[in-house]
Formats: C-alpha cells, structure tokens, sequence
C-alpha cells in the first residue's frame, strides 16, 4: 500500500503542475485553454530535441522549452485572444479559437516531429528499493522539480509585483484597471506564464514518460478535469485538484481492479456525482 | 425580414436541398458528397441541440454521449427485439430525452465551465458504459445491423426496404435532410415561442429569471432534454448507415466538434450549428486533398476565420448590413 | 440560406476543376493505377497509419522509377491516395466514398476495429476490395467477403507464442493488462482465451488502462506483485509499449514481457533503452536473418524518402505487394473485384522480401472459412540493444 500512496502522490505532483498553467489563464481571461495539453506537447519534443538528440544538459532544455512556450504563449494572447476577446459577444467564444489554435499546434508538431514516440536517455540511473517501496531516482528528481516549480510559481504569484498585478486581475478586472494596472500588458504576461509552465512540465516529463505528437487533446482534458475538481481559476484548487486526481488514479487502479474493466467508469462516474454535490469543485470561484 | 422574403427563402432553402443538390450531384457524378451532405445534416441536427443549451447559457460538451446511447439504443431494439427501424427513432430519441432529464437534474444546476467539464466526463462515462454493459455487446460492437426496413401503409409502399435500392445513399442523404429540416423548424419555432424567450432570460440572468417567476429548473431540463433527443436522433441514422455500432462511435472529439459547429456558425443564431457543422465538416473534407497539410491548412483557415467573425459566420449578416 | 446551397456548388466547381487539371496535365508514358488508402495518419494513433502510408508511397515511388507496373498488356505508375479518418469511423465511411467516387478498387485499412466495420457496406455496395488492420472475424466470415486482413491476427499469433514461450521458458502464470479501447480489449480476450486452452495459469485478466495514460506505475503496481512469469501488453500501441515495459522493469519485475502487434525498434530504444531487452513483438520480415535485399532496399528508400524508417512497416509492406501482384496475376481484376476474389483462392508468387523461396498466398481458410488473409510471414521478434531478433517464424494456413 506504501507504493500505491507513493506513486499517487508523484503522479499528483506532476498533474498539479500541468493544472497550475491552465488554471491560470482561466483565472486571468477566462479563457479555457483547449491547447494546453498541445502546449506541454510542444515543450516536450524541445526538450527531446536539446537534450535527447543535440546532448545539451537537461537544464538547457528545460530552459529552452520555458521561454519558447512563454513567447507563444505572449503571441497567442497579443494577436489571437485579445482581438476575438475585445469583438466577442460571448466570452465563451474564446473557446473556439482555444481549440483551433489546438488543432493548429497539433498540425504544426506532427509536421516538424513526426508521429512517432521519443523519449530521452535516463536523467539519473538507478533504482530505490527498499523491499517495501520503489521508487527510479529520476522519478524522485522530477517529482522533486515538479513540487520546486509549483512552490517557486506560488511564491513569484505571492510576493512579485506581476504576480500581485494578476491576483488583482483575477480578482476584479475592472478594479484592477482602475487602481493602475496595466490589463493588457498584465494579461500578456499571465499567458506567456500559463503557456510557460506547460511547456516547463512537458519538457521535465519527457525525462520519464517520454512524448508523443498525439497526446495534446488527452492531456488537456485531463487537466480540465483536475481544475474542476480543485475548483477553476484558484492556484490552490489546481495544485489540490492535481493530487486528489493523482491519488485517485493510484488507489483506485488498485482497490477497483477486482472489477476490471470498470475501474476508469467509477472514477468518472465520481466525478460527476462529486461535481454534482460541489458545483464549483472544492475552491472555486462561483461563477465559474 | 418580412414574411414574403421569410417564405421565400424557406422555399429556396428547401427548393436547394430537396431538388437542386440531388440535381447537381447526378450531373456532376460526385455521389460521395451524398454521404458527406447526409452527415452534415445528422450532425447539424445533434449540434442543433447543444445550440439549444448554448441559449439557456450552458456549454454543453455531451452530446457524444446521446448520440452514442441512441446508436445503442436503436441497434439493440432493431437487432435483440426485432422492432422496426423507423420506430426506434423516436423511442431511441425519447430514451436520451429521459436519461438526460435523469442526468440533467443534478448537473443542470452547475455553470460555466464546470458543466462543460461534466458533460465532457458523462461523453467518457458514456463510452465505458458501453464497453462495460453486458446489452451492448461490449468491446466487440455489433455488426451487421440490418438496413432501414420498408414502411406501407394499406399495402402502399411509402418507403421501400433500403436493402432493396440500387444504392442506398441518396435514401439515406432524403431522410438525413429530411429530419434537419423538421429539426430546425422546431428550433425556429421553440426560439420563437414564449419558452424560448424565457430561455433567453436564463442565458441572461438566472437569478433575475427566477425571481419574476420563471420556473428555471423545469425550464432548464425542457431544453436539455430536447437537446439529448436531437443528439439521439442523428445517433440513429449513423448506426443504420455504418450498419454497425462500437463503444467509440461517438467519443469526445464528437462531443467537442458539436459544440465548435455552434461556435462557428454563431450563438446566436437558430441556424448558425447547420452552416457551422457545413463549413467545419465540408471543408476538412475538401482539404483531403492537401493530404499531410491538411490539418495545418485548415486550422489556419479557422482561426482567421474566428478572428475576422468572432460571433460566428451568421454575424456577417449584420456587418454587412450595418455597412449598407 | 442560399449560402449553403451556393458553397456546395462553389465546392463541387472547386473539386471538378481539380479533377480537370489533374486529367489534363502533361500525359507520361503510363497510365496511372491508383490505390487508396483510409486510416488513421493523425492523433495518438497517427503512427498505425503512417506507417502504411509511407510503405505504400515508397514502393509506389520505387515501382514508378524503375519504369512502372506490367500488368497484362499495359504498364501503370502506381498512384497512392490518402484519406486520414481521424480514427473515427463516421469519417472512414467517408473516406471510403471519396475512394470509390476516385473509381478506386483496392484500399488498404481502416486500422481499427469500428472503422473497418462502418466501411464495410459502402465497400460492398461499390465494389471495393479492402486491406483492413482489424481482428474481428465478423469481417472476413461468409457474407463479409470484401475484406482482406493484412497482417496476422492476434488469435493467430498468440497461441503461437504462448505454447513457445510454455515449452522453451517455462512459463506457467500469465497476466494481461489492455487499454479500455474496443481492439486492445477484444485482443486480450482472445489472448486469455488462448493462455487457459494451452493450461497456463492467468493471473490478471481485467486490468485496464486508459489509452491516455502517461505514466503507467499505478496501473502495473498490483499486477507485478502478482509475480507472473509473462506479461502481455494486449493490443498495445507502439507509443504506449515502452512506457509500459519501462514502468514494470522499475517496479522490479523480472519475467517476460509480450504482444502480438508490430512494434518499432526505435520508440523501444528512446522510451525504455536496455529495459525493453528481451521484449517478444510479432513483425514482419526485417530481422538481418531473413531479409531479402529487396526488403532491404525498401528500408533504405523509406529511410531516404521519409528520414526515418518504422519497423511496424514490416508488416505494412505487404498489402500494396499483393495488390500489385494479385492484379498481375489477372489483369481483368484491376476493375473487376470478383475476378480478383477468383484469382485469390489460387493465387501464388515468390514473395520478394524474404530470403529462400517464401511465397506470397492468400490464407485464413482455419479462421474464417475463406481465404481473406495476406500471408504475412509470422516472424516472432524479441528486442535487443536497439534491434529486433528473429525468435522463431512460423505460418498462418
């Protein structure tokens, strides 16, 4: 039972990962960022291509799939989201463009990287056993990245003045704007963020799950999932949704499989009840 | 628009359906584009729904999931029980009428994105059923679903055995078409009604609906459940075409394209999900020509397309008209 | 309204005036031969259909440079059309149309089970003959007769495999893990099936996954700790294969790992490295010991055509062979598919990627009363350092 609670709790701190970016950008525009899943696609195969095929160190990568993913992200809000956002009559017509700048990246990945599965040499060799618990120590390095990131992401959004800037947006727009904020700029800001962070956990799991053009669409219906169970648009309810959705998977895979092929229809079908008790996941903002 | 133009270009439209595309696709031997029109109109229909939700203000991303049950639904009464195809059409849409209302009661009361993330999760939880119940013959589908049967009244024929024709597809392209023009002369009439401006009232401000004495839950499961029996419906007729029906014959990716058709065509608009699921299903299929550019060209071509009509295709409509 | 009815004309104009240009550019020598292909070329399975595509396009540019096809009196270029159904079954219905509306006879694919069933009346109606990817025996029993099964079926290879793995590495406990997906669950069935008739002891025979999945360490804890002696990766996609092999070799397990579908040398290598060591895959006919050089030329021309090669395309490389070589054989079937029907019960001619003097025939007589079945060499392939080994061969009748 150790393992099962340990591989929830690593699983879970890559999710909240995946989920902090997504939740973000809703929090900021609500906006629900359909190419988020495409985004951390995208982050991975820079990251297969530094490190992985050019042989630069892991950092490098990381970095690079960081910055590259933070200039989409800036380019996507500047030229795309905030003219339809401006034009819209219903803010949910975001999520069209969300999904086609979706289909855009996936069309674009699969043409410059090929439909192929990649992963990359093993960042740390080796194996913790104990007899009781196992755990490879490049699973242990990128759990421990994915838990740095998400403390260095609270306390930059806590104490930095972009950081205050976005709670203020998030908060109340119109507030914001009249005590000075820069909307526009700050916006810009907090996509390049959210797309950052996608592209920073694609980059840190290619060490481990390796990557795959296919896999965007998946990946952000997955971390829609997490969102809502934590609550839309609050970091905390990310990182929470994240573990929650981690150790459900672990202990469910676990305690279900008795019942075969039903294991992924209780969870589902929990879900649905729980979202049906809690309208707005644990910690939402009520109006979704 | 006043009356005499409304008419006319109802008989236009039905002129141009009915006649001058059967027509056209004689002349030109393109008898593939009877299949891509006949999907069109199905999918027109079970987007027709989630336009309805769209206008009491909730995004619906769940149509797979009716679409899928009706499928089932049809295919085990034609093939189990030996009912005629033509009457499971409506059994089979008033099944999802009342799984949806069964549904819609605790999940209608969730807004914005989390009732579009719980309908996304009921498209999933649809296709496990279907893997996992023992009636739907799981992971193995069913096969050989027997064609549309012949229909007579007083020994008149009034529709033959689809079997029996030469080439079922113009059959199939009359009844899809058919069904969408029924379909959305009921939209146009439900949006026209008192309900339907009491549904625009919700998509407004429920709060504010409530408090005058709008019955908002009862009025909220009303359009659902129109919406899922649209979603059955074109289920039904895909299952008789494909004569076979499997766990993942509607999956999430339906239930996402359903609801982009309303996008594109416009909220607003009765007829917007029909002219979004043309230009979305259509163009995808004229790009099959660009084989591997196909995607890339076509999501370009769509997000030029939302950048230039953000409030979807219909909206050039009245930016033209406020030009003139 | 009238926008519709004006789009869709505007779009046939459109598809008459490609049409044109296509018949009136310069005419070459030969006469073009088209093939069709329907199957998934993007998504999370965009690698199943890719690798058909690009088989089909590099023998077609080969066959094409070298001076054509000879079939009867006349020489073809043999033209690949594609279609990608989006692994959605509404779509390869369409695909199928848009193949016959081409005057199309013989497609390959779909690659999956639901997209091969959908097709299966608009084939027939139009009279296609079609190279399906899929197991279900439904589709090449009697009435079904237009489809052609172009690889070797799980219920074929897995008992196979099971009775080697039985007597030459004492395996005894058997555990299957599928993903919740219609083929990869129909394939385990079959699979567990095969493992009870040959008297093995199956473990685990419910464990499933999404096919989403990244990280496979919860899915593979409980299973591993069951101690089985053989682990089969049931319908197992070539991205999701190292993932899975790399999370049980983590998790400390030591017995053997299998499947019964094609995989790629390469992913093994990038997703599991020296873990995947020992992995037993059923593929085609590339393994050093029985390549012809005509298979190795093709490896070469794929690597150069498209930068690299896949190995699932050992197996994909066969379906455009016995078109091409089945319509030689009996050159009336190029518009006539029940003269090509005929032809397949007698059908035989060397086939050309081997070594020795294997023969290309048409089988499947045990599993489906007819012969609807390429025979694909059943070579059984166990992973090793980057490269797959030949474990044995054997025959499908």
């Amino acid at each position: 039972m150790e393992q099962v609670i340990v591989n929830g709790f690593y699983l879970g701190a890559q999710y909240a990962l995946i989920a902090l970016g997504l939740t973000l950008i809703f929090a900021l525009m609500n906006v629900l960022n359909f190419a988020h899943g495409q985004m951390y696609v995208l982050g991975g195969f820079i990251s297969y291509t530094i490190y992985g095929k050019l042989g630069l160190p892991f950092v490098v990568a990381l970095i690079s799939s960081g910055v590259t993913l933070a200039i989409v992200g800036a380019l996507f809000e500047r030229f795309l989201f905030r003219t339809v956002i401006k034009r819209s009559l219903r803010e949910e017509s975001t999520m069209l463009l969300a999904a086609a700048t979706a289909f855009f990246l996936d069309a674009v990945i699969l043409l410059l990287f090929g439909e192929k599965q990649r992963g990359v040499p093993k960042i740390v060799k080796g194996v913790y056993n104990d007899g009781n618990l196992i755990m490879p120590y490049d699973r242990m390095v990128v759990g421990i990245l994915a838990i740095a990131f998400i403390a260095g992401f609270i306390l930059y959004m806590k104490y930095s003045r972009p950081g205050r800037a976005m709670r203020a947006l998030a908060q109340d727009r119109v507030a914001a704007q009249l005590m000075g904020v820069e909307v526009d700029r700050y916006t810009m800001i907090g996509f390049a963020l959210g797309a950052m962070l996608a592209g920073i956990v694609g980059g840190l799991l290619v060490a481990i799950t390796g990557i795959n053009s296919g896999i965007g669409g998946p990946i952000s219906i997955k971390a829609f999932l997490m969102v809502m169970i934590g609550g839309a648009g609050v970091v905390g309810g990310a990182i929470a949704g994240g573990f929650i959705l981690g150790m459900l998977e672990s202990v469910g895979l676990t305690v279900l499989r008795e019942f075969g092929d039903v294991t992924y229809l209780v969870i589902f079908a929990a879900l649905m009840v729980f979202l049906s008790i809690r309208p707005n996941g644990l910690m939402g903002k009520p109006w979704g | 628009m006043s009356p005499p133009v409304k008419i006319l270009s109802v008989v236009v439209f039905l002129f141009a359906v009915f006649v001058a595309v059967p027509v056209m696709i004689t002349v030109t031997g393109r008898t593939d584009f009877y299949y891509t029109l006949t999907s069109v109109a199905l999918l027109s229909i079970a987007s027709a729904g989630v336009w309805l939700t769209f206008y009491i203000g909730r995004i619906n991303i769940g149509q797979g999931a009716y679409s899928l049950l009706g499928g089932y639904a049809s295919a085990i009464l034609v093939v189990d029980y030996g009912w005629s195809f033509w009457l499971t059409i409506p059994a089979a849409g008033l099944l999802c009428a009342g799984v949806s209302i069964l549904v819609g009661l605790p999940i209608l009361r969730l807004r914005g994105v989390y009732f579009a993330m719980v309908t996304l999760v009921f498209t999933e939880v649809a296709r496990l059923l279907a893997l996992a119940l023992p009636v739907t013959g799981g992971a193995t589908g069913m096969t050989s679903i027997p064609l549309p049967g012949a229909v007579s009244i007083f020994g008149l024929t009034i529709i033959p055995d689809f079997a029996s024709l030469e080439n079922p597809r113009l059959a199939f392209y009359l009844l899809a078409v058919t069904l969408m023009v029924l379909c959305f002369a009921a939209m146009y009439r439900i949006v026209h009604s008192r309900i339907g401006r009491l549904c625009q009232s919700l998509q407004q401000n429920e709060e504010l609906a409530s408090s005058i004495g709008v019955n908002i839950v009862y009025l909220r499961l009303i359009a659902y459940a129109i919406s899922s029996f649209l979603g059955g419906v074109g289920g039904v007729i895909f299952v008789a075409i494909s004569q076979s029906i499997y766990p993942s014959s509607f999956t999430v990716t339906d239930s996402v394209n359903f609801m982009l058709n309303c996008f594109l065509g416009g909220l607003g608009y009765v007829f917007g999900p029909m002219l979004g699921t043309l230009v979305l299903y259509f163009g995808w299929d004229l790009l099959f020509e660009a084989g591997r550019f196909q995607l890339l060209i076509y999501s370009s071509v769509m997000i030029v397309l939302i950048l230039v009509l953000p409030n979807g295709l219909l909206s050039l409509g009245l930016i033209l008209r406020r030009k003139v | 309204m009238t926008l519709i009815s004006s789009l869709s004309r505007r779009a046939l104009l459109g598809a008459v005036a490609i049409m044109a240009v296509a018949v009136a550019s310069p005419a070459l020598a030969n006469e073009k031969l088209k093939i069709g292909f329907v199957g998934v070329t993007s998504g999370p399975a965009a690698a199943w259909g890719t690798s058909n595509v690009r088989s089909m396009q590099t023998r077609a540019a080969w066959l094409n440079e070298t001076g054509g096809v000879k079939i009867g009196d006349k020489t073809y270029d043999i033209e690949i059309v594609t279609f990608d159904d989006q692994k959605d079954p509404k779509r390869a219905i369409e695909g199928m149309e848009k193949m016959a509306q081409a005057g199309i006879r013989y497609v390959v694919g779909p690659n999956v089970d639901d997209g091969a069933a959908a097709v299966r009346p608009v084939a027939e109606k139009n009279g296609i003959i079609y190279f399906p990817y899929a197991f279900p025996k439904s589709l090449y029993t009697k009435p079904a007769s237009n489809a052609v099964l172009g690889m070797i079926a799980n219920y074929q290879s897995g008992p196979a495999i099971y009775k080697y793995l039985k007597e030459n590495k004492g395996v005894k406990k058997v555990a299957f893990v599928a993903a919740n997906e219609s083929d990869p669950l129909s394939q385990r069935d079959g699979g567990v099936a095969a493992a009870k008739a040959l008297g093995l002891e199956v473990v685990a025979d419910k464990d499933t996954y999404q096919n989403d999945t990244r990280d496979f360490t919860p899915v593979l804890t409980p299973i591993v700790q069951l101690k089985p002696d053989l682990l089969v990766l049931s319908g197992v996609a070539p991205a999701n294969a190292p993932l899975l092999i790399r999370a049980a070799r983590e998790l400390g397990y030591t017995g053997l790992i299998s499947t019964e579908t094609a995989q790629d040398a390469k992913v093994l290598e990038e997703g599991a490295g020296e873990l995947a060591n020992g992995f037993i895959s059923v593929g085609g006919a590339s393994t050093p010991e029985i390549a012809s050089d005509t298979m190795k030329e093709f490896v070469d021309r794929y690597t150069k055509m498209f930068g690299e090669y896949n190995d699932e395309s050992n197996t994909k490389v066969y379906a455009l062979e016995y078109i091409i070589e089945t319509l030689k054989a009996d050159p009336a079937a190029i518009n006539d598919v029940e003269a090509f029907k005929k032809t397949m019960d007698s059908f035989s001619a060397a086939n050309p990627y081997m070594k020795g003097d294997a023969k290309l025939s048409y089988v499947g007589t045990t599993s489906f009363g007819q012969k609807r079945q390429v025979a694909v060499p059943m070579v059984v392939n166990v992973y090793k350092d980057g490269k797959f080994e030949t474990l044995f061969v054997g025959t499908v009748d």
